[in-house]
């Protein structure tokens, strides 16, 4: 059956089904990529979510055991030692660093922000800049990666610190997030790309942000929309 | 945690509640207590109907809890009522935890239509957890809609349902049901206004 929806309707449409848990298998995860990786959609999904909210009223209650209060402590327990590894984790990844001096950051900014782009001598390594935003006057962070040796170096504007921490993530075209690790939340990082991640970073991927529980291993999945995303460019 | 306790004083317990978890945003593990408190039973119960048996939904509890520990500092009272917030994690916790391998593993050993109890089409003149006034207009724009349409956007929203279950469940190819449902949010949404 062909219901001709226009592109706006099939897209909120698809917000819909995610909103309501139709979907399942590469559907389903098509439409949490997209929502990872496009903030417009993740918006229609939550409108979609706020606007069955009021069948919420219904549900039946019914008591749980005291098993899962006991269980929710224990992690809980857990969590402090958890979360100074996990810095320390990411200190040794993402070094909190020198190296992209504000010089160089200036100068990226002004890659990224002017036009026209000013013309790469032959002889430069080849570079990849991304700038990852969010619609609002959010967090923005400037990423700048050097092809020729992996180095990613990152600027890192306007997180809140709280009890979640900004996770990167690269998106290729068509493909699912793959997490670069989690970030500080203001400042500069750098990290030399693993060489299977390099290949992840071409023209037209998207990097995107978002917070998740702190870990000091890179979450295998996003479990949450995205704060901030953007393309990829190579220059 | 009981109804009565919402009713009598609706906009205390919801003013009781958006404190104790912006307090939760905070990092005051006293307060997840309490939020605990006000709200396992109701996520208990969403947990357990779209899970289908106890220990998984309990397992799914827990999780959501935590995830409430990690998120509440994200909790925006200007935008959402907590228990809509928190609903929502439930909900969609439950789901995940119904896509997944070993969510369909249990599932597909559970009897067919495990009958919990929340009824197919009634809404309930509940404890106005959830303004009212927002209630009244879903219910009556979902009014609208043809009864089979209306039932399989309830089935999907209680019991988790998928496509491919409520077509299976209705008899119909895959295609009609997509066609139904889409059509029938898509009217629901004109019928609700942008907004």
């Amino acid at each position: 059956m062909d219901d001709h929806l226009t592109p706006t309707e099939e897209r909120d449409a698809l917000a819909a089904e995610l909103a309501l848990g139709l979907l399942e298998g590469q559907t389903r995860a098509d439409a949490l990529r997209l929502s990872l990786s496009d903030p417009a959609f993740a918006a229609q999904v939550a409108a979609w979510e706020a606007k069955l909210a009021p069948l919420h009223d219904e549900w039946a209650d019914a008591q749980p055991g005291a098993a899962v209060w006991s269980g929710i402590e224990r992690q809980l327990a857990d969590a402090p030692t958890d979360k100074v590894t996990a810095i320390e984790m990411r200190l040794r990844r993402w070094r909190a660093g020198a190296l992209l001096s504000g010089a160089v950051a200036a100068a990226l900014a002004f890659v990224l922000i002017t036009q026209p782009v000013p013309t790469p001598t032959p002889a430069a390594p080849q570079l990849a800049v991304a700038r990852i935003e969010s619609d609002a006057a959010g967090p923005l962070v400037l990423a700048r990666y050097n092809q020729s040796n992996g180095l990613m170096q990152l600027r890192i504007h306007g997180f809140e610190p709280g009890t979640l921490a900004p996770e990167l993530w690269v998106i290729p075209e068509g493909g699912t997030p793959v997490s670069l690790g989690q970030i500080g939340h203001a400042g500069e990082a750098e990290m030399t790309m693993p060489p299977p991640h390099r290949l992840l970073m071409t023209e037209g991927a998207t990097l995107a942000i978002t917070m998740e529980p702190v870990s000091k291993t890179p979450h295998p999945a996003p479990s949450s929309v995205a704060v901030a995303s953007g393309k990829i460019i190579t220059i | 945690m009981d109804g009565t306790q919402w009713s009598s004083g609706a906009d205390e317990a919801r003013a009781q509640l958006t404190a104790a978890l912006t307090a939760v945003g905070r990092g005051d593990r006293a307060a997840l207590r309490q939020v605990y408190d006000m709200t396992a039973a109701k996520l208990f119960g969403i947990c357990l109907r779209i899970c289908g048996e106890r220990a998984s939904a309990e397992d799914v509890l827990q999780t959501v809890y935590i995830k409430v520990w990690e998120r509440a500092g994200q909790f925006d009272a200007a935008r959402a009522s907590p228990i809509t917030w928190l609903a929502t994690i439930a909900r969609n916790g439950a789901i995940d935890w119904r896509r997944s391998v070993s969510g369909r593993t249990v599932r597909d050993t559970l009897p067919e239509q495990a009958a919990f109890a929340v009824a197919d089409d009634s809404p309930l003149a509940d404890q106005s957890l959830v303004a009212a006034e927002e209630g009244e207009q879903l219910h009556r724009c979902l009014g609208e809609l043809e009864d089979r349409t209306r039932l399989c956007i309830r089935a999907a929203f209680f019991d988790g349902s998928t496509y491919a279950e409520l077509a299976t469940r209705e008899n119909v190819p895959l295609g009609t049901m997509k066609s139904w449902i889409r059509r029938g949010l898509l009217r629901l949404k004109d019928c609700l206004g942008d907004g």
